[in-house]
């Protein structure tokens, strides 16, 4: 089998497995880096996102061959404590039910927001979209993109007023 | 073995949460503390299994009810921490460990157990034998303190961690008063706080341990390694009750960590397992890709042509029978009124499609069985898993886990079972993961509906009579087989908790078979009945030319409490009037409208837990079959509310659950097979069609209901009665979208 060394969470990691296998299991089950949740393994729920050279990536999608070089972030390695803006203001707005898709959200945001740091209501929507939520936490999850921009860029954002929640 | 009939959901309600608190009663508060000086271990204060305090004042709550992310975790111990004025920040939680017996005095009832999870029964059930927890610690330190200062226990106080003499205003810790409160007996009876004395219990609170789910650190199933473990994937039958008649894994052998491959049959009742083959190797992605290689053939048996299309034509055929079944009667429908009406409505196969997908987690050996899992009932699981291996149920170490949703899906045990069918033919414990084609495809679905409704009322428009018929492929008969004696899934307006007062009632039952497994989903036949139910009153109005808001409440308001005979419990008409007259307020109902802006109402009784909810939804027409919803009310007056924070989670979450119910979700069958294979097939709500919602919570100091699955069953009324507002159609069936409707 060959060998891979990956980049992730600024540690070089070494595994050995096929070269079609998913980062997603090599993370999973090669690395015990379980906070990437596996959720359909064919693009359609978002729970696999992982950040890679900065870019919202589906880790379900990528073969091992195709990660190496690659900078990645899991959401274990996006802060020390829980203290990236994304998780404050998840945990500020209290997002998550079960929890299980959170960690593809939040790296799915952290993505979002690299690219778009002032996103608009459209992008937020078209851009969260390819990440479920069966608990159905969507409308949290709005408001705390919307917390992070606020504090991160100094000023309030776009968001409607008629949501209510607290 | 444990009787399939004793599970059934309804039984399950009646034990568990119709006994309320009742059932608890006596094995919360064993007679003495568990352990104290003299047993050689470090004093801890244990006056019983769910709470343990040590000689350090760290304060541990063990939940025995399942964390599916309806919050029981963090509210169960905010009823603890309370009556025991304990600080909240200070409080640990813990999942209590499995164990068969793990109060000795408690004896389940009909099968629901002290770790079942369901029905919103949690708080509702617990409410109160959890605080008389609290409360006897609080007086076990309070008497220590007092024996102490050799004063009167009532010359002291509890607060946030301390006792307090009043007096003197000294102070002890709770840990420091742990070593006498251990050896003192415990009292029999606690005074319980003063509800506006309320510290913690109606306050938001944070999910406990939301932070670990914000870094990844949470381990739900699917996260479970033990050591030397391996993996499995299952190439299952695609048709229910089928056979295995070969398999050739000859060309998985190519794949890199594929150990063998292993077949099993399928089970009868109750959980009728697909007969399956399972490939084992050495990581997930090794199963997943050997599974692509190997051969099957299958016996699919005699049931292997039918189809929904087939089945919704059953219905209707027989919606013109009589019912099989009477479920209820009042008085007599064969008084006729002025006028009638009747209509019929439809609903599909519906999957539950919890983030994780099915997985678990089994090690077998002679006379040895360990699993690891999340399950909503997990006694009835260990049951049937130790009758499978021979063993007792003591005899199997249950570690149980978090789990990523449940919904009901997790009340079943098939992929337990299942993943221990796999573990018995292997030397190594097995992690058995499902892919989403396969969670899809082999739910336990919530049962295809149909009903024939009838009403007549009198000259002035009162409504005289009222028949439901349903019809549906009925989840007993899958439990239990054809001869059943349980009574039918009616619960939610179809029976005595029918919440309009009507003199006349008939409602009735016709299951109609289909080889397709049926479970319990989130509200189940709450849901079901609530959309029939409420479009039919709100077609009625229309047919009057009455405001289907004055015509709901001319039969709500005056009508007196009542207790309902069929669930036996205390539904309040004054209760559904308020939260719907709330709703209609804060959607603006009374307000001049916008040009193409529409509304629909809708309320609801909730029988499994004693609450009330109601939902107004306003759309925007865009189109001649297009529209967008521009706002979405939803208010729940749920008794007394312990987390409001969780409980606004999960009206908005349960609001979402319907929606997608409403808009797009929906399991076709064609040869008895499911036509959808995943979320792009499956669809549920994603965030570009995420309407607002806006929740409100009725103050109230009633005893607390059920939460988790309260903010379901109205809101696709409300949606198809604005529908009907804005273009004069009727929906008929669900989803919306197979009728060609259009939002966004
Ligand atoms: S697991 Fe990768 S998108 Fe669903
Ligand atoms: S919080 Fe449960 S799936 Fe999103």
């Amino acid at each position: 089998m060959p060998t891979y060394t990956l980049n992730i969470n600024n540690k070089q990691h070494t595994v050995e497995a096929d070269e079609d296998m998913p980062l997603l299991w090599a993370l999973r089950d090669l690395l015990n880096l379980t906070g990437t949740k596996f959720g359909c393994g064919v693009s359609s729920c978002g729970a696999c996102t992982v950040l890679m050279n900065n870019q919202a990536t589906r880790s379900c999608q990528v073969p091992l061959q195709g990660a190496v070089g690659a900078k990645i972030t899991t959401i274990e390695g996006l802060s020390q404590d829980g203290t990236h803006p994304v998780q404050k203001a998840w945990e500020k707005i209290g997002v998550p039910q079960c929890g299980y898709c959170q960690s593809g959200q939040i790296m799915n945001v952290v993505g979002l927001l690299k690219a778009h740091p002032k996103p608009t209501n459209e992008q937020i929507e078209t851009m969260m979209a390819g990440n479920l939520c069966r608990c159905g936490t969507y409308q949290r999850i709005k408001q705390a993109i919307h917390l992070v921009i606020a504090e991160t860029t100094g000023s309030p954002s776009g968001m409607r007023k008629t949501i209510t929640t607290k | 073995m444990q009787a399939a009939s004793s599970i059934n959901r309804r039984n399950f309600l009646k034990t568990s949460g119709l006994a309320g608190g009742g059932l608890l009663l006596g094995f919360l508060l064993p007679n003495k503390s568990m352990a104290g000086p003299g047993t050689g271990e470090a004093p801890v204060l244990q006056p019983n299994a769910f709470l343990h305090i040590d000689t350090n004042g760290k304060i541990t709550v063990f939940v025995a009810r399942q964390e599916i992310g309806q919050g029981v975790h963090t509210s169960l111990p905010m009823i603890v921490a309370e009556e025991l004025e304990a600080d909240w920040k200070g409080i640990n939680v813990e999942m209590m460990p499995y164990s068969t017996n793990p109060v000795p005095d408690y004896k389940p009832e009909g099968g629901s157990g002290l770790y079942d999870t369901g029905g919103s029964q949690s708080v509702f059930t617990d409410y109160t034998e959890l605080r008389k927890v609290g409360a006897t610690a609080k007086t076990l330190l309070l008497t220590a303190a007092a024996n102490k200062w050799k004063v009167k226990p009532e010359q002291c106080y509890a607060e946030n961690g301390f006792i307090i003499n009043k007096s003197t205003k000294a102070k002890l810790s709770f840990g420091s008063l742990v070593a006498d409160a251990a050896t003192l007996p415990i009292p029999k009876d606690v005074a319980l706080k003063p509800q506006k004395d309320f510290k913690i219990i109606g306050k938001a609170v944070s999910k406990y341990k939301v932070k670990e789910i914000l870094t990844g650190k949470t381990t739900y199933g699917i996260d479970v390694k033990v050591p030397g473990m391996v993996y499995a994937c299952v190439e299952r039958c695609p048709v229910l009750d089928g056979k295995l008649t070969s398999f050739d894994d000859s060309a998985c052998k190519q794949v890199s960590g594929f150990i063998k491959a292993v077949a099993f049959e399928g089970t009868g009742m109750p959980m009728h397992l697909h007969a399956g083959v399972a490939v084992v190797a050495t990581t997930t992605w090794g199963a997943l890709k050997a599974r692509k290689l190997l051969k099957t053939t299958w016996n699919e048996g005699p049931n292997n042509k039918q189809s929904t299309d087939e089945l919704f034509k059953t219905f209707a055929e027989k919606a013109k029978a009589k019912p099989t079944k009477d479920v209820y009667k009042k008085g007599d429908v064969t008084h006729t009124g002025a006028s009638s009406h009747a209509a019929e409505y439809a609903e599909p196969f519906l999957a539950h499609g919890t983030m994780e997908p099915m997985n678990f987690t089994a090690h077998v050996k002679p006379g040895f069985c360990e699993i690891w899992g999340g399950l909503q009932m997990p006694g009835w699981a260990v049951q049937a898993i130790a009758d499978n291996v021979g063993l007792k149920p003591e005899q199997v170490k249950t570690n149980l886990t978090l789990s990523g949703g449940g919904f009901g899906r997790r009340l079943y045990y098939d992929f337990a079972l299942e993943a221990v069918l796999v573990a018995k033919q292997l030397d190594a414990p097995v992690k058995v993961v499902w892919d989403r084609t396969d969670d899809v495809r082999n739910d336990a679905y919530r049962p295809a509906n149909y009903h024939s409704m009838q009403a007549t009322w009198d000259a002035a428009g009162k409504l005289q009579t009222w028949q439901h018929h349903k019809l549906e492929t009925s989840i007993e008969v899958m439990l239990e087989g054809p001869d059943t004696k349980s009574p039918p899934t009616m619960l939610g307006g179809g029976t005595s908790d029918f919440w309009y007062d009507v003199p006349n009632i008939y409602t009735g039952y016709t299951h109609v078979d289909f080889n397709l497994a049926r479970g319990w989903v989130r509200a189940v036949e709450i849901c079901e009945n609530a959309y029939p139910i409420e479009s039919f009153v709100d077609e009625v109005a229309h047919k009057l030319g009455k405001d289907p808001l004055q015509y709901r409440l001319s039969m709500l308001e005056g009508r007196a409490a009542f207790t309902t005979e069929d669930s036996r419990l205390h539904q309040d008409p004054a209760r559904t009037a308020n939260v719907l007259k709330i709703a209609a307020d804060k959607v603006g109902y009374h307000l001049p409208r916008k040009p193409k802006h529409f509304i629909g109402l809708a309320n609801h009784f909730f029988s499994f837990a004693e609450a009330y909810a109601a939902h107004a939804v306003e759309i925007e027409m865009t189109g001649p079959k297009k529209f967008k919803i521009t706002n979405i009310v939803a208010v729940a007056d749920c008794g007394t509310i312990i987390n409001t924070d969780n409980t606004r989670n999960q009206i908005e979450g349960g609001t979402v659950f319907a929606l997608s119910q409403a808009l797009m979700s929906e399991i076709t069958v064609t040869d008895s097979r499911v036509e959808q294979d995943g979320f792009f097939t499956y669809q549920i709500l994603r965030m570009n069609d995420m309407p607002p919602i806006d929740v409100h919570l009725v103050p109230s100091t009633e005893r607390p209901g059920g939460v988790g699955e309260l903010a379901l069953p109205t809101l696709a009324p409300a949606l198809c009665n604005a529908i009907f507002a804005a273009t004069g159609e009727r929906v008929r069936r669900l989803p919306i979208g197979k009728d060609g409707w259009e939002w966004g």
